[in-house]
């Protein structure tokens, strides 16, 4: 729930900015299907008392979490059930998960070893008044290579007398498939399986249609732009966590520029007369997002390589540019791309020598081959010896063009072939 | 398997240099004697207190009989025996237990000089101090934008009583941190103006921990003062982000060198990213690293999602940029040439844009003024430095190489030249050895000798061999061009032959 807000009045910007904040919220539009089947499966488990586990994956920031935090917070199954949550990367190690869920149920082990935790976990699932609802996340943590605690985990609704109701959270959709074939022999202990889909571009639009009206901003959006976030956010990921991300990233973007007009504007009428009472800024207006500042908040988290033209054109250092041009004049013209910084590092002294450019010493050129490698433009395989490191171009020459935006070094250096060979 | 979860258990020894920096030269350490117990708490240093007036009594005996030898050590001197009667008894355990609860504070030794008067010092020592890479100034120069930018989203999150990550990166020497903790203390100011709610600020380095989940010990003891192990630290703060509390401040947490905090199970960085997502936390995270694209490549898809898409990106220093900040560090002072300046800052850009490099290179520079009685940096200064600290030694090296080291040079490049492989093996090298030897005129060194030559320039990284076991068939590579042999040698010939 919202705190009164501190001392200044909050415009729309900052509420729809506020309200669009990823952290966990009471209603999921989007997700009515999964949760209206969560809830009839926990409840004809509940009738029948009988146990059973389930498997939940999905991409991340599909809502996974939210509804089953949804489903823990529900008083209905409150009373009927013991409901736990563990988050499983935060164990300390595989086998402590044990330690956690005792924690957790508040048992008492006769020892303090892992089995003695185990056996004490056992003896509660079989004599327990109420049955439990284990819900571990990011299940994909407690992998290892045999598998001992995944299989001992979900063979407990099989055993004789439990009361347990399981579900694991993950990414993968065939984690239960790739790591515990084993279940897959019996049926009673096969998981069932539930995907939780991307979401699909109506459902974003749904999902900030909600959040906005929460806090009465709903104009701030004008339908357009969140058609267009909606869009591109669903082709490219389906993850909410982005698309509320960008959604808020606008509107900072949008408050800032707002504010900048306000300042210049402030300055003009100080210009103009600074007698008269300032009336004008007191109306605030309040513009709503335009298309284009999506559309540039857009292209600046999706475009990578071509915003970074326009970062880097003042600032590529020039030995990295030299570099990067001796590593294209070779990929381009010699059959073996299988370049180690020697021998670039020779090639680039030639280069250098050619341009009447003091080149570098090994020891300097290794530096800023890595420092190009920050960029992400290439990627260094490092070997024992700084001079045998493979070294990787991991853009299109077309991209490196664009980002070095100096046409006449890379054609002149392109064109010297005679720099090549010895 | 206990001992195989997480960290080992270290058992701690007090070095002296703790036992230096804790306590001051006077205060003795020495173990409860029963006779003086009660005055020893009547005079008490101001340091510490003991609340209790009766000292625990050590459970081991054996432990005290080596830490009454230990205070008997002759480093603490006649000093230190004078003060033992008076001193505050403590045992080394009851001295790490005050450590650890954060009341004793780690205090250094003072110097016992004074530091000199500034008003001593000549104009070019005041620039050299200025020009320190430690002395961050007030306003960071050429750093407007960003500064703007993390102002703002640090402000709004503040405001707002919500939770964020940001990610911030670009290659070192480029402002990154000083730019951050500079948005924080701006803030900090807001705050104590009453113009922003308050708010906490935590600080980790990713490189000051010597494991990943050492950082749960140092946010924790950031918060209370209190040092914990690592599991413990882990609970209590994970109760403190997933509890609503009343009265909860926002808190900053600034995670420098993230990508040191990344390990396989990556979940010191998945729970770091994952408690500004809890509602109750009210946590802001500011990552930063070098790599723009570490989220795409190294995290996780669940962490990257986590850490959103704020981000931002500080770019290299162009020449422009590093003049004006050598420019501002130097104020008014007319130490340095204006060109001076000019070229460090072109040169520095040309291979790097690091800020750091540039002052480096400038502090030498007034070094080297200094030793040249000059009062006033000029271009020639500034070529020296750049010559010492921009230095490719390799062929000085070669040049100083005994004859015989450098007909082995010569004879590796030249195998390299027949073979048309980098790699050649000692056999070829041998061979082409007795060829340069016969034709110079000189007698050859048998192979024995040879391996040693080898091994001396393998050690000197101008070739790059294998362990001399492998006698004849050990690789041998070549660390420097062939160009550097042959300018090195040919130029250097023309005394040593004739």
């Amino acid at each position: 729930e919202p705190e009164p807000a501190p001392s200044p009045p909050r415009n729309k910007y900052q509420n729809a900015r506020r309200v669009l904040n990823s952290a966990e919220t009471q209603n999921l539009p989007g997700r009515e299907a999964q949760l209206l089947e969560l809830r009839e499966y926990f409840t004809s488990h509940l009738e029948s008392q009988t146990s059973g586990s389930l498997y939940v994956s999905g991409q991340p920031g599909t809502g996974k979490t939210a509804c089953l935090s949804l489903l823990l917070r529900d008083p209905e199954f409150s009373k009927r059930l013991q409901r736990v949550y563990i988050n499983c990367t935060s164990i300390a190690s595989v086998g402590a998960v044990y330690k956690k869920l005792c924690a957790e149920l508040q048992l008492k082990p006769a020892g303090r070893t892992e089995r003695d935790h185990l056996e004490a976990i056992q003896r509660h699932l079989r004599t327990a008044k109420r049955m439990l609802l284990l819900v571990l996340d990011e299940i994909d943590q407690l992998c290892t290579t045999r598998q001992a605690v995944l299989y001992t985990i979900f063979e407990w609704p099989a055993l004789p007398g439990a009361r347990i109701l399981l579900v694991g959270i993950a990414n993968s959709l065939d984690l239960t498939d790739r790591t515990l074939t084993r279940l897959n022999a019996r049926c009673e202990l096969k998981p069932r399986l539930m995907h939780f889909p991307s979401y699909t571009k109506q459902q974003i639009v749904e999902i900030f249609k909600s959040r906005l009206a929460e806090a009465d901003v709903l104009d701030v959006f004008p339908p357009v732009t969140l058609q267009l976030l909606a869009a591109k956010v669903s082709a490219i990921s389906g993850d909410v966590r982005r698309a509320l991300d960008i959604g808020r990233r606008v509107v900072e973007i949008a408050e800032q520029q707002k504010r900048d007009g306000e300042r210049e504007f402030n300055l003009k009428a100080l210009e103009l007369a600074d007698g008269q009472e300032k009336e004008e800024p007191k109306q605030d207006t309040m513009k709503p997002v335009q298309v284009t500042q999506v559309a540039a908040v857009l292209n600046k988290v999706y475009g990578a390589s071509q915003n970074l033209e326009e970062d880097i054109e003042a600032a590529f250092p020039l030995q990295q540019k030299l570099m990067l041009c001796s590593l294209v004049l070779m990929l381009r013209n010699e059959r073996n791309k299988d370049i180690s910084m020697g021998r670039l590092h020779e090639v680039y002294r030639r280069v250098c020598a050619k341009r009447n450019i003091l080149a570098l010493d090994q020891a300097e050129f290794t530096g800023t081959v890595d420092l190009v490698e920050t960029r992400g433009i290439l990627r260094i395989m490092r070997k024992k010896e700084p001079r045998l490191s493979k070294i990787m171009l991991q853009w299109d020459e077309e991209e490196v063009h664009a980002a070095l935006s100096d046409k006449q070094l890379i054609a002149s250096i392109l064109n010297d072939t005679a720099c090549l060979n010895r | 398997s206990r001992l195989a979860e997480g960290t080992p258990r270290r058992s701690i020894q007090l070095s002296n240099i703790v036992e230096q920096r804790v306590f001051k030269d006077d205060e003795i350490i020495s173990t409860p004697k029963r006779g003086n117990k009660k005055k020893s708490t009547e005079d008490a240093d101001a340091d510490y207190s003991p609340r209790k007036s009766v000292q625990k009594t050590p459970t081991r005996p054996r432990r005290i009989s080596a830490s009454t030898k230990s205070t008997a050590t002759p480093t603490h001197g006649t000093v230190a025996a004078a003060a033992a009667a008076s001193a505050a008894p403590m045992t080394p355990s009851q001295k790490l237990k005050k450590i650890r609860s954060g009341e004793l504070s780690p205090s250094m030794q003072q110097r016992s000089g004074k530091p000199v008067d500034d008003l001593l010092k000549s104009k070019l020592q005041l620039a050299r101090e200025q020009l320190h890479v430690s002395v961050v100034p007030k306003s960071l120069p050429c750093r407007e934008k960003e500064f703007e930018n993390i102002y703002s989203f640090l402000e709004g999150k503040i405001q707002d009583q919500c939770g964020g990550c940001m990610y911030v990166s670009g290659v070192p020497g480029t402002g990154k941190t000083a730019t951050v903790t500079g948005v924080i203390r701006t803030l900090q100011r807001l705050v104590a103006q009453d113009k922003l709610p308050g708010f906490d600020f935590l600080e980790i380095n990713g490189m000051r921990l010597t494991e990943p989940r050492q950082a749960y010990v140092q946010i924790y003891k950031q918060l209370t003062g209190k040092t914990v192990s690592w599991e413990h630290a882990h609970t209590l703060l994970e109760k403190r982000f997933t509890t609503p509390a009343h009265r909860r401040v926002t808190t900053v947490l600034l995670v420098d060198e993230l990508d040191i905090l990344c390990n396989r199970r990556q979940d010191v960085v998945y729970n770091l990213l994952d408690w500004p997502t809890k509602s109750a936390a009210r946590l802001v995270v500011v990552t930063i690293a070098n790599t723009m694209d570490l989220p795409e490549r190294l995290l996780m898809g669940k962490v990257t999602s986590r850490l959103g898409l704020t981000r931002l990106t500080f770019q290299p220093y162009t020449h422009k940029q590093l003049q004006e900040i050598v420019t501002a560090r130097l104020g008014g002072s007319e130490a340095f040439k204006g060109e001076a300046v000019q070229l460090v800052a072109r040169k520095v850009a040309a291979v790097s844009g690091d800020a750091r490099r540039a002052l480096d290179i400038c502090r030498r520079a007034t070094e080297i003024a200094d030793t040249a009685l000059d009062k006033c940096v000029t271009m020639l200064h500034v070529q020296q430095a750049l010559g010492e600290m921009i230095a490719s030694a390799k062929v000085q090296a070669i040049k100083n190489c005994s004859r015989l080291e450098q007909i082995f040079l010569q004879a590796v490049a030249a195998e390299v030249t027949r073979t048309g492989v980098e790699e050649s093996t000692f056999m070829g090298v041998y061979t082409q050895v007795e060829t340069i030897a016969a034709f110079m005129g000189v007698s050859l060194p048998p192979p024995g000798r040879a391996l040693r030559l080898c091994a001396k320039l393998g050690a000197e990284r101008l070739i790059i061999s294998e362990h001399s076991r492998n006698d004849l068939f050990q690789k041998i590579l070549l660390n420097v061009s062939t160009d550097d042999i042959h300018y090195a040698l040919r130029v250097g010939e023309v005394g040593s032959v004739n």
